[in-house]
């Protein structure tokens, strides 16, 4: 563990998966958690990743089970801090 | 609609634990967990959060009797929504099922947040899931959120050891790049941090 990384469900996606996770994983530690950055600096790695991760979901069929997912459940961000008791601060 | 609850305490710092979370699979724990992809990423500057959705691939054995029922496809997925909220120190993921849910729909929150009393070295863990199952007859339904909330204590007992082994495999990396102490380290010099660095490690042995 710890080197290994996960994979993406489209196995054509996971190289730049792994190179967006390693950017991922450097800024939110290095930047995000110390309050330095609070901006997405993987950019570039994220727009190869999600472009094929994207056309993945509609050739495996899964964006309709998605959207209806988004739909029904929309996990929005008041449900989430009402679950995390920091509604209202 | 049948209901599951369970907490933990893990022995690391709240920023660790979440740091954690984005590396916790693959682990020899969870085989079940075969896939995780990033399908949204946003920050929110003026609540200092960032929100996060994604799709968690599995391949779930299930009972043969509900293989007849629905099928036995050979992977499941999940979607799951967190935000980590640095203000207030919380993360919260909150997931439900993609794959058969017009039978049975699983709806997962889970939240993380310092220990009250040792804020610093400790992480708060809840989880809570409600079952529902949609088939024609109720014993059948009764029979299926039956056996759920036994799997899915079998699977949160087995999640929290997996998440125990993967929180130590990382701290010792954090601990050998400095990255969760970069900050003392870089001011006060290489000596120093070789001695905290020394003294983390006694710590972990001592606690």
């Amino acid at each position: 563990m710890g080197n290994i990384m996960s994979v993406s469900f489209a196995p054509e996606c996971t190289e730049a998966k792994n190179k967006y996770d390693d950017c991922f994983n450097t800024w939110y530690t290095e930047k995000f958690l110390k309050g330095k950055s609070l901006e997405n600096e993987c950019t570039e790695f994220w727009d190869t990743y999600i472009t094929c991760v994207n056309s993945a979901l509609a050739k495996q069929k899964i964006k309709p089970m998605l959207d209806k997912a988004r739909e029904d459940q929309p996990f929005t961000s008041e449900e989430i801090r009402q679950s995390a008791g920091t509604e209202g601060k | 609609m049948k209901l599951f609850s369970s907490h933990h305490c893990f022995n690391y710092a709240w920023d660790q634990v979440t740091a954690a979370n984005w590396q916790k699979y693959p682990n020899k724990l969870s085989t079940h967990v075969v896939s995780v992809d990033i399908l949204d990423r946003t920050i929110d500057v003026e609540r200092k959060t960032l929100r996060t959705e994604r799709l968690i691939g599995c391949k779930q054995a299930i009972p043969s009797w509900l293989a007849c029922l629905v099928g036995s496809q050979q992977y499941s997925y999940v979607r799951e929504v967190s935000e980590v909220d640095l203000i207030n120190k919380t993360l919260v993921l909150k997931s439900s099922n993609l794959t058969m849910n017009h039978l049975l729909l699983v709806n997962e929150t889970v939240v993380y947040a310092p220990d009250a009393l040792l804020p610093a070295t400790r992480t708060t863990f809840s989880q809570n899931a409600e079952f529902t199952a949609y088939a024609t007859f109720s014993r059948v339904c009764d029979k299926l959120e039956d056996w759920l909330v036994e799997r899915f204590g079998q699977n949160a007992s087995t999640g929290k050891d997996a998440f125990e082994s993967v929180l130590q495999t990382l701290t010792q990396k954090w601990q050998e790049s400095g990255t969760f102490v970069s900050e003392v380290g870089t001011t006060i010099g290489d000596k120093t941090s070789e001695v905290l660095h020394e003294v983390g490690r006694l710590g972990k042995v001592f606690n």
